[in-house]
């Protein structure tokens, strides 16, 4: 008797891409939920540099993340 | 609260629903990536955690940030008296027994709203994003690197700061020297400023 195959492991790559990306973005968007209900100008000024910076990054690692999946699939 | 109050197009009210909305989509963005962040590995690479990608982490998080951009510049734009830093030029901008420009404007209500902000921000859209990096500076130092002995004004007052609301008006045409064939350009370009005429507008020292 053979075992059934495995599912096919999801790239380690994009996968970790992802997960680092929803981190950043949850960290982004926590910022931005404190400076709305406490709208003071230290929290204002965080989730300008913090929350939009983590955001950005999370759409930087989010586009690297659908890149890579793309060019493993062959098709770019 | 009154159903007026609640809809009334007013600017806080507005900011006030924005603010609002901002939550409710942050939420619910945070909600969809926990959802793909505890999820096995595997399903992040299928079409549907593609699809709660797409909305949790880019079309929800970026509407947050907009409406956080939205209402944190509205409600910056009377912060500068929260700081105790500026507090003796804001005393004196409120002093009626002040003759400064700033006081005359305040008292006047020439500038109705934010004064502080109207006039130390450029109009338009690089104004503001002037103001923001420049609001950026003023907050670290308040909370971090400690504010300055003596303050001063980082770059010369723009002069068409006062040339948006003065330039055109019957009154400032009316005075020979703004419209002399030889100082006119000087004060469009900036090369002179209206304080070589004018009094300072805020006192030279620490009121």
């Amino acid at each position: 008797m053979t075992d059934a195959p495995a599912p096919p492991q999801p790239p380690a790559g994009p996968v970790r891409l992802v997960t680092a990306a929803c981190i950043l973005a949850l960290i982004g968007v926590g910022f931005s939920l404190l400076h709305f209900v406490r709208p003071t100008p230290l929290l204002f000024s965080l989730f300008m540099i913090v929350g939009q910076g983590s955001f950005a990054a999370a759409l930087v690692l989010y586009a690297v993340a659908i890149f890579t999946d793309l060019k493993r699939r062959k098709v770019l | 609260m009154t159903g007026e109050g609640f809809f009334s197009g007013s600017t806080e009210n507005v900011m006030r629903w924005v603010a609002g909305a901002g939550i409710v989509l942050g939420l619910a963005s945070a909600a969809i990536m926990i959802v793909v962040l505890v999820r096995k590995p595997e399903w992040r690479v299928t079409a549907a955690a593609k699809w709660a990608l797409l909305v949790g982490l880019l079309v929800l998080p970026g509407m947050t940030m907009l409406s956080g951009n939205v209402v944190g510049f509205h409600n910056v734009k009377n912060s500068c008296t929260q700081c105790h830093t500026m507090d003796p030029w804001v005393n004196d901008m409120k002093d009626p027994k002040s003759s400064t420009l700033v006081a005359k404007h305040f008292q006047n209500r020439w500038i109705p709203d934010n004064q502080c902000y109207t006039c130390h921000t450029g109009y338009g859209l690089s104004g503001n994003i002037q103001a923001k990096i420049g609001g950026l500076g003023h907050v670290t130092h308040e909370y971090f690197t400690g504010v300055p002995a003596q303050i001063k004004i980082k770059r010369p007052f723009a002069v068409d700061t006062c040339l948006h609301c003065h330039g055109e008006s019957a009154k400032y045409l009316k005075i020979d020297q703004h419209v002399d064939a030889e100082m006119k350009p000087k004060i469009l370009t900036g090369e002179m400023s209206c304080f070589e005429c004018h009094a300072a507008p805020h006192p030279r020292k620490k009121p």
